[in-house]
């Protein structure tokens, strides 16, 4: 059998099977350094073995092979393969970075200025180029969000406005 | 078959409490709302408001919820008439012949059919719900850690198996989970993966993991959307025509009832739910109907099929969570996640000693079913305007609310942070087709999981051959071996036909 066509390399996919490895070997191993009484490795520690093994059986599915111009392609053998834009992925990119650091720091920031800050990012990377009609939105947004919430829970926001 | 005194005490609780029905109809507006959107799925709409019922009592904070869960049943299925995108993914089947209705200006029928099929599916299957619950829970008593260890590594097995394009892939997703869950100080005191993080020795905070895995993920993958919909023309609504569609039903008791049926089985197993059971009642229907040849042409029936199916799974679903404890999806998930909430552990002690509170959970969703007739009247003429707001405003929008409500389970960064961790794994494993859910099942289970298994291990003293006496746990432990190979062969055989036609055509 002729295979032809270059090898595609899934480096998104490849970077979280990376990261699940890597987190799994740390947990396996630090379990193993807490203690090797099977009380505490009972379940971890074949339970850690196995996902190794999976992810070793789904590594070789982020190697494609592309199939060369005209030939058909194998749909099938694999899940289906993202198809955003490289602008695309950096939009999400934007706001998925935007998000972690108001998860990180809206505390040291305060919560009115971290959430009306990633609300009017999060707007424009999304589509909106009415700055008015977003800045409006994001500040009635913040103050219905910080009031209503604060109405319902015991705890304090730590704020820096309002 | 019914406990006649639980099932007065359940009467007592509800009438008693006010409580309990005041978050009823807010509970079907936030699940219609949310069903009707598409990419927003009925986990996401529940996992964004399990935080808010941390403050209320138990039974309303599940009435509440499940409130979601039946109301983004019927909401998914709207714009699947109106404009054939399915609301949810238990709605694929409605627009099969919902959508062709539509076209020939036949949409208010096929929403009433659609409302009413959904009505009577959830209506019939927590009927039935009442009735198994007395047995069910004589049986599910006599099992033991090792009985409970099977099957909630039957039911992720199944998950990871039956959900997603890859059997591996979905094994890997539960078995990260599990692993997740099992973070912390273990029953027999051993810390573990806690990074020196003091508040990981509790475990990873389960509802922000959830929130973020569930919804937040969902939420990074719409950033690129501008409107859900974007061209299709208004349709009118006229309430009479409605009407009209919901007496029409009432002549296709056989595909209702079949629909029901096929709902309670299919939602019963974990990993399957209403997203196939629609699909499998679609599909049985026209194999039965003389008239077989018209579905997918607008026949009613079609319409009727998928409805009754993916309303009654959630009666099933209810039963696998309520009798053993196991989600069988996300949206069950996020139920056992608002019991552990309120410090109440789902599974077989909990339908045995609290049965009152299951019946009333099972009389709350009649009223909800039957509200929804109402509500979800109401609802259809919103509807073809919700699905036009603009996504630019509502990602930033959610995300945001998300954030506050874990902030606002106990206080810290310690929830947000959690979120927006598993927000960026879970949109990097929805990318990449990983089963979300069966992580999100992992991470619950994981404590169970491990519990009944060193209780096992503690029992037998470490002798394998004690399996040997548990003649109820060797029989689980065939039917997830029948099971899992069943599955892995369907789709190998699957994946092997679809190529062969690839290659053909």
């Amino acid at each position: 059998m002729q295979k032809t066509g270059k090898i595609k390399v899934q480096w998104g996919h490849l970077a979280l099977l990376a990261v699940l490895g890597t987190a799994i070997l740390a947990y396996l191993l630090d379990a193993r350094a807490t203690s090797l009484r099977t009380n505490n490795l009972i379940l971890v520690q074949p339970m850690s073995i196995l996902a190794l093994i999976l992810l070793l059986m789904v590594l070789p599915q982020c190697f494609q092979r592309v199939p060369p111009a005209g030939a058909e392609e194998d749909h099938a053998a694999l899940p289906a393969t993202p198809k955003e834009t490289p602008i695309e992925l950096a939009k999400i990119g934007v706001v998925t970075g935007a998000f972690i650091l108001l998860a990180f720091f809206m505390e040291q920031i305060g919560f009115d200025i971290a959430v009306f800050s990633f609300l009017v990012l999060g707007i424009f990377v999304c589509g909106e180029r009415n700055w008015i009609a977003n800045i409006a939105f994001s500040a009635v947004f913040t103050a219905l969000l910080i009031y209503g919430y604060g109405a319902i829970i015991p705890f304090p926001f730590p704020l820096a406005v309002l | 078959m019914i406990n006649f005194d639980a099932l007065g005490d359940a009467f007592t609780l509800l009438s008693t409490s006010w409580s309990a029905w005041v978050f009823v109809i807010p509970g079907l507006l936030v699940g219609l709302f949310f069903g009707s959107m598409p990419g927003i799925s009925i986990t996401m709409a529940m996992a964004i408001f399990l935080p808010m019922t941390l403050y209320m009592d138990f039974l309303p904070a599940i009435i509440f919820l499940t409130s979601i869960y039946t109301g983004a049943g019927f909401g998914g299925s709207v714009p699947a008439v109106l404009m054939n995108i399915p609301g949810t993914s238990s709605a694929v089947a409605t627009t099969f012949d919902g959508y062709p209705m539509s076209r020939q200006g036949r949409h208010n029928e096929a929403l009433g059919l659609a409302l009413s099929s959904s009505v009577i599916g959830t209506l019939s299957s927590y009927i039935l719900l009442m009735f198994i619950i007395e047995p069910v829970s004589g049986v599910v008593l006599k099992m033991g850690p090792l009985e409970l260890f099977v099957v909630a590594i039957w039911g992720l097995m199944l998950l990871g198996s039956l959900a997603g394009d890859s059997i591996p892939r979905g094994l890997l997703a539960g078995t990260f989970g599990l692993l997740l869950g099992t973070v912390g100080m273990n029953s027999a005191g051993y810390i573990r993966g806690t990074m020196g993080i003091p508040w990981l020795l509790d475990g990873v905070p389960t509802i922000p993991a959830m929130m973020g895995l569930l919804a937040a993920s969902q939420l990074l993958n719409l950033v690129n959307t501008r409107h859900l919909i974007e061209d299709e023309d208004l349709r009118k609504i006229s309430l009479k025509k409605i009407l009209n569609g919901f007496r029409e039903s009432f002549q296709f008791k056989t595909i209702i009832a079949r629909g029901a049926i096929i709902g309670v089985i299919i939602g019963s197993i974990p990993g399957v739910g209403s997203s196939i059971s629609n699909l499998l009642s679609y599909s049985e229907a026209k194999r039965n109907a003389p008239d077989g040849d018209t579905f997918g042409k607008g026949n009613p029936k079609g319409v009727i099929a998928a409805e009754s199916a993916n309303s009654s799974s959630e009666g099933g679903a209810m039963a696998t969570m309520l009798a053993l404890g196991i989600p069988g999806g996300g949206a069950t998930a996020i139920l056992l996640a608002a019991f552990a909430m309120h410090n109440i552990v789902g599974g077989p002690s909990f339908i045995a000693n609290n049965q009152d509170i299951v019946y009333a959970i099972i009389i709350s969703n009649f009223a909800q079913a039957l509200l929804l007739l109402v509500i979800g009247l109401g609802f259809v003429y919103f509807a073809s305007y919700i699905v036009r707001v603009p996504m630019r405003y509502l990602i930033p929008s959610v995300l945001v609310v998300a954030l506050f409500g874990s902030y606002a389970i106990d206080g810290t960064s310690s929830g947000p942070i959690t979120l927006a961790v598993f927000a960026v794994i879970g949109w990097a494993m929805v990318r990449y087709n990983y089963p979300v859910a069966a992580a999100v099942v992992g991470l619950i289970l994981g404590n169970l999981v491990e519990g009944n298994l060193l209780r096992t291990y503690q029992i037998s003293g470490g002798d394998p051959a004690y399996a040997l006496e548990r003649p109820g746990a060797l029989f689980i432990m065939a039917l997830m071996v029948i099971s899992f190979s069943l599955s892995a062969f369907s789709k190998m055989r699957r994946k092997r036909k679809e190529g062969a036609a690839m290659g053909a055509s």
